[in-house]
């Protein structure tokens, strides 16, 4: 995921004084994360472009109300995260998210990667599949905290819920991922 | 840190992500060159064909005959009574100044600084502001819209009988000249000015209308209070409307000193 360069602040505001290629910059910078975070709320590519592009849209015209010296990343994502549940509700449906390791990491390929760390390929898959067979609750916060690494308050804001409703979800749905993995194993 | 997070962290690196697409391009055009989808109400077939008839029933009753003739028809007596019809701006009835030009509440400088999220612009060449209005939703824009009012100051005509020299209107939100230029009546010219890196457009001659895109990027359209020259600048995503009886020169110089 993008760093956060030293100069963000002054970016923010000249982008709020109606630089337009400083808000350009902003959009380069973040929009890795802001479609991923789309992506894992609506489960589709497509709306996920749509929705994080309405998103940067509507933050640019919402500029005057970013607090100088605020993260910029969980205002940000409240805005894109929001368009995406709009884009949701207005369907009436969600995409089912099936997430999908990277190829080179899925098992019976030839070539493992060196780094000592990558889980073994079958357990990988093995945690992904249980992963996306959680509830849709469950998955969205594991998703959000540890697959796209976003911190508490950035998971609260792409969520729509207090930081402290994240940690006790963030618990419960841990709880019943051990769980089931648990019962994998032993079957 | 528990194996289980310990392995969830791990595998983040190992997710096959959709490519995220370059939103820049897409987003550029959208903030820069901002264009209205829909037709105002007022250009749509029934909202003509509704005026076309209004206009052709006003003829006929407007006509002392066909007044008579329609009354009678209807079997009823009706009077039928000429309305004056204030004109707008001016000559106005008496009354609160923010009342009759529609401003909002009055309010105190600080006060609506503290009603609205964006910071409140003030031209130090006019001096503090006379009045200070507060309008918010519904009636006013998305966020709320502010304006200072200038009574008389040296150099610049009081405009019509409404007290006031100078109005600077501030509110969230985008204009787009491309829409807005075109809604302007005949002898009323629209040139392009940058006033301290902020784009603006000067208005001469009577304008009336204006439409902009408000922060939640609704269509709006407002009167001008003044019907004098104007000009409005887009100070970082606040457009700051300037109306009174000024030349560009005037106009340009009072916009310099916005701080």
């Amino acid at each position: 995921m993008e760093g956060r360069p030293k100069d963000e602040s002054e970016l923010f505001s000249r982008a709020q004084r109606g630089d337009t290629a400083a808000y350009e910059e902003i959009v380069q910078r973040y929009q890795l994360v802001a479609f991923r975070t789309a992506y894992v709320i609506t489960g589709s590519a497509a709306d996920a472009e749509e929705a994080a592009q309405d998103g940067f849209v509507k933050a640019y015209r919402a500029l005057g109300t970013f607090r100088s010296g605020a993260e910029p990343r969980p205002w940000l994502l409240k805005i894109v995260a929001n368009e995406a549940r709009n884009r949701v509700r207005s369907a009436g449906r969600r995409h089912h998210l099936e997430l999908r390791l990277a190829e080179r990491f899925r098992p019976g390929d030839a070539a493992p990667s060196p780094e000592a760390e990558v889980v073994a390929a079958d357990d990988a898959r093995r945690l992904l599949d249980q992963v996306n067979a959680l509830s849709e609750e469950d998955r969205l916060v594991i998703t959000s905290r540890y697959l796209l690494e976003l911190s508490g308050e950035e998971t609260a804001a792409a969520l729509g819920i207090p930081e402290g409703t994240v940690k006790s979800r963030l618990s419960r749905a841990l709880g019943r991922l051990r769980t089931t993995l648990g019962e994998v194993s032993r079957a | 840190m528990p194996e289980l997070e310990q392995q969830l962290n791990t595998l983040a690196a190992q997710i096959e992500w959709p490519a995220t697409p370059n939103l820049v391009p897409a987003v550029r055009s959208r903030i820069t060159a901002r264009v209205v989808l829909r037709a105002p109400w007022y250009q749509s077939r029934w909202a003509l064909a509704a005026a076309a008839l209004v206009i052709a029933l006003a003829a006929l009753v407007a006509y002392q005959p066909s007044r008579e003739a329609i009354a009678s028809w209807i079997n009823v007596h009706v009077l039928f009574q000429r309305v004056h019809v204030i004109p707008t701006p001016s000559p106005l009835p008496p009354g609160p100044l923010g009342q009759r030009l529609g401003l909002g509440n009055q309010t105190t400088l600080s006060d609506a600084q503290k009603g609205v999220t964006w910071h409140v612009v003030v031209p130090s060449k006019l001096g503090d502001p006379d009045e200070v209005y507060l309008q918010l939703p519904p009636t006013g824009s998305a966020q709320g819209e502010v304006t200072l009012v200038y009574s008389t100051r040296p150099d610049i005509k009081v405009a019509g009988e409404t007290g006031v020299s100078v109005l600077v209107t501030e509110a969230r939100g985008a204009v787009d000249r491309n829409f807005f230029g075109k809604m302007l009546g005949p002898g009323t010219t629209v040139e392009e000015v940058t006033v301290a890196g902020h784009r603006g457009y000067w208005i001469a001659g009577s304008p009336h209308d204006f439409y902009f895109t408000d922060a939640n990027g609704s269509f709006r359209s407002e009167t001008f209070r003044l019907a004098t020259n104007t000009l409005i600048l887009d100070f970082g995503g606040t457009i700051v409307r300037i109306e009174g009886n000024l030349t560009k020169a005037q106009a340009l110089e009072i916009a310099a000193s916005l701080r």
